[in-house]
């Protein structure tokens, strides 16, 4: 069963009282809450998702209302995971960016057993593209691209890769596009479902892509890498492809990881056949077009 | 005495003395078991039991992923502590101090069977308290540098605690804290903590470590004496391992231990380490040896200490904790204060906490 089946009005009375179970990729995560304006977000959002049933559940979460003594007249929301708040109260309206934003803090916490790079990866003919970048890089804008335009979603956060047998697993989350980009977006792909426009959060102003509906279903689907490249978006730049050295592509991934230095020497070896098999490149792009031309060639030639 | 838990707390402690049941468990019963060994810090211990067993290909996949996931965190962290050990000797190696390592890396240190799998985020070292400026100095002159901390918690510290504000080097984040007792120096009883150092002993690594008595005793007072006990359960589990260690490897520990305690005024935080040692992990305590203490609880403190101890030993549940359970927890928070300062300071300093938690940013 999947979240749309629920009726709405269902949905919000089970959010409140025992939670959802749903399933994001390999993660399983319960989400509880009691603010109705967030239950009917994530009806919408989360329409796809599976709901996990007869399953381990791994990450338990709660958003609820909360007295701010501060500031008694405005209403403010905790997130919490196991009863523990890991960051301070959000206003009530960015509720939806708390719940994203904690769920995605407490994987990168918790998560060990698999490689963790802060990353988007998309996949083509069976091979995955890993696009590791920087906050500001415009990492989630071409990833947003991307699916829409023929390539299947892994994330636009996390790339995960098993350690051992070097498959990576995907985990279609929200796509946070952040100030200008949700413009950009809706300009060059009105397909694309967006939940409602989130203002004044420490990122700006945010607004959730859907994930479709056929990459949610295929989270079972793992794939291993075949090119690795560093997107950077800046104004009005020509687009720019060039190959990257595998020493410092090996720097750049291993920097880039959230739990390299934690899985110590299975990492190293990790990175090392990582970038070993695949093609390394720099990107600089400016135009979506363009960049979804040089995409599509490069994997083509395949 | 017959311990009655509630069941989550049964699930826990079944898990924690027989893992090998563990492959019986539903995925409800593993769900939860997760989320209260997470919070008592003992995922990294159930890791390392499966394994010791062969039974991580037994359990659902995604708790083994969780666990592994435990388990490698635990031992990045030892790998850590163990390199801050190994520069602070360097730093320390023109001054001529003994350099006492305590809790976490020093039950590897000692090979405690439990100790592989334990999450420690600091180093606690113990040094004598003539020496304490110089080796701080040291360490300030070498790269540390002391975390960033309210004045009000720097003269806590300072004129009150048993360690000083915990020093990181510059380039790692790994805590050290420095003890120059094993106890806040505000506490009614006092330690005099040359007995502990003259009596330390090396470890197969050449590290120096407290003795296997004073070890056990350190460990009961920071659980009876020095804390609050709230979500604790780990450390009466390593306790239960010490005892259980030492005494199978030197048959008059228990004498020594008695004696010792005897003799450094700690048979109040003894007699509750062997008495809840034994009643929650079932330790083979010879029968009435906690009654040669000459400093026992008055029979009233029992009483009323065997209503509110496992209860805040033991994790809430995490989705109905009981009001029970949080009273409990309120009392022993008051009671770790009321044995660790005299009334005239207790009371300023618990004012001043609970102003803290009204202001801006909680």
């Amino acid at each position: 069963m999947i979240v749309e089946q629920i009726p709405v009005d269902q949905f919000i009375a089970q959010l409140s009282h025992s939670g959802i179970r749903v399933k994001l990729g390999p993660i399983n995560v319960l989400i509880r809450t009691e603010v109705p304006q967030l239950a009917k977000q994530l009806h919408f959002l989360y329409a796809y998702y599976d709901i996990v049933e007869n399953e381990i559940v791994d990450i338990h979460t709660h958003v609820l209302p909360k007295f701010s003594f501060n500031n008694p007249f405005s209403s403010f929301v905790r997130f919490t995971v196991d009863g523990q708040s890991p960051f301070p109260p959000f206003p009530a309206d960015q509720a939806l960016a708390a719940l994203e934003w904690g769920i995605n803090l407490v994987i990168a916490v918790r998560v060990n057993h698999l490689l963790m790079f802060h990353s988007a990866a998309v996949e083509r003919n069976g091979s995955l593209i890993l696009l590791p970048a920087w906050p500001g890089s415009g990492k989630t804008t071409l990833c947003t691209a991307l699916i829409h335009r023929g390539y299947r979603l892994f994330s636009d956060e996390f790339g995960l890769m098993d350690p051992i047998s070097d498959f990576f697993t995907p985990i279609p989350r929200l796509m946070p596009l952040k100030n200008q980009s949700i413009q950009v977006i809706r300009d060059y792909l009105p397909e694309a479902v967006l939940g409602e426009e989130i203002y004044n959060t420490q990122k700006g102003t945010i607004a959730h892509v859907r994930p479709p509906r056929d990459h949610i279903f295929k989270t079972d689907q793992v794939a291993r890498a075949k090119w690795i490249i560093f997107p950077k978006w800046t104004a009005n730049a020509p687009l720019k492809l060039e190959p990257l050295a595998q020493s410092e592509a090996f720097l750049l991934l291993a920097s880039n990881s959230f739990n390299y230095e934690i899985l110590g020497e299975s990492a190293f070896r990790a990175v090392t056949r990582l970038i070993r098999k695949c093609q390394c490149y720099q990107l600089v792009y400016s135009d979506l077009d363009s960049a979804l031309a040089m995409f599509n060639k490069l994997t083509d030639e395949a | 005495m017959k311990l009655s838990l509630s069941s989550h707390h049964q699930l826990l402690l079944d898990a924690l003395i027989n893992p090998s049941t563990l492959t019986q468990y539903t995925y409800a019963q593993w769900e939860l078991l997760l989320r209260l060994a997470r919070k008592v810090k003992l995922l990294g211990f159930l890791a390392v039991e499966l394994e010791r067993r062969k039974l991580l290909d037994t359990i659902p996949v995604r708790v083994v992923s969780q666990l592994r996931s435990s388990l490698i965190r635990a031992n990045k962290q030892q790998q850590l502590a163990f390199w801050e050990l190994d520069r602070i000797n360097w730093a320390l190696k023109s001054i001529r101090v003994p350099i006492i390592v305590l809790k976490g890396v020093a039950y590897q240190l000692a090979k405690l069977p439990t100790a592989e799998g334990r999450f420690f985020v600091d180093l606690d070292i113990l040094v004598p308290k003539d020496d304490l400026d110089q080796v701080e100095k040291a360490l300030l002159k070498e790269g540390w540098k002391h975390r960033e901390i309210s004045a009000y918690d720097e003269h806590y510290y300072r004129a009150w605690s048993h360690e000083i504000p915990a020093l990181i080097h510059q380039e790692r984040e790994t805590e050290i804290d420095i003890h120059h007792t094993i106890s806040p120096i505000t506490s009614k009883i006092k330690i005099d903590s040359r007995l502990l150092i003259d009596a330390a002993i090396a470890s197969q690594s050449g590290h120096k470590i407290l003795n296997p008595t004073d070890m056990a005793l350190h460990c009961v007072v920071n659980l009876f004496q020095n804390n609050d006990l709230v979500d604790n359960l780990r450390d009466l589990l390593d306790l239960h391992d010490q005892l259980q260690y030492f005494a199978s490897h030197d048959s008059a520990f228990w004498n020594k231990l008695i004696e010792r305690a005897n003799q450094l005024r700690l048979g109040h935080s003894l007699y509750y380490g062997m008495q809840y040692s034994r009643l929650i992990f079932q330790t083979a305590i010879p029968e009435n040896t906690e009654q040669r203490l000459i400093q026992k609880p008055s029979v009233v403190s029992q009483l009323i200490m065997r209503q509110l101890v496992p209860l805040a030993l033991f994790p809430l549940h995490p989705d109905k904790a009981s009001k029970r359970a949080k009273f409990a927890r309120f009392l022993l928070y008051l009671r770790s204060h009321w044995i660790r300062m005299p009334f005239y300071l207790l009371i300023p300093h618990l004012l001043y906490k609970t102003m803290l938690r009204f202001k801006p940013g909680k």
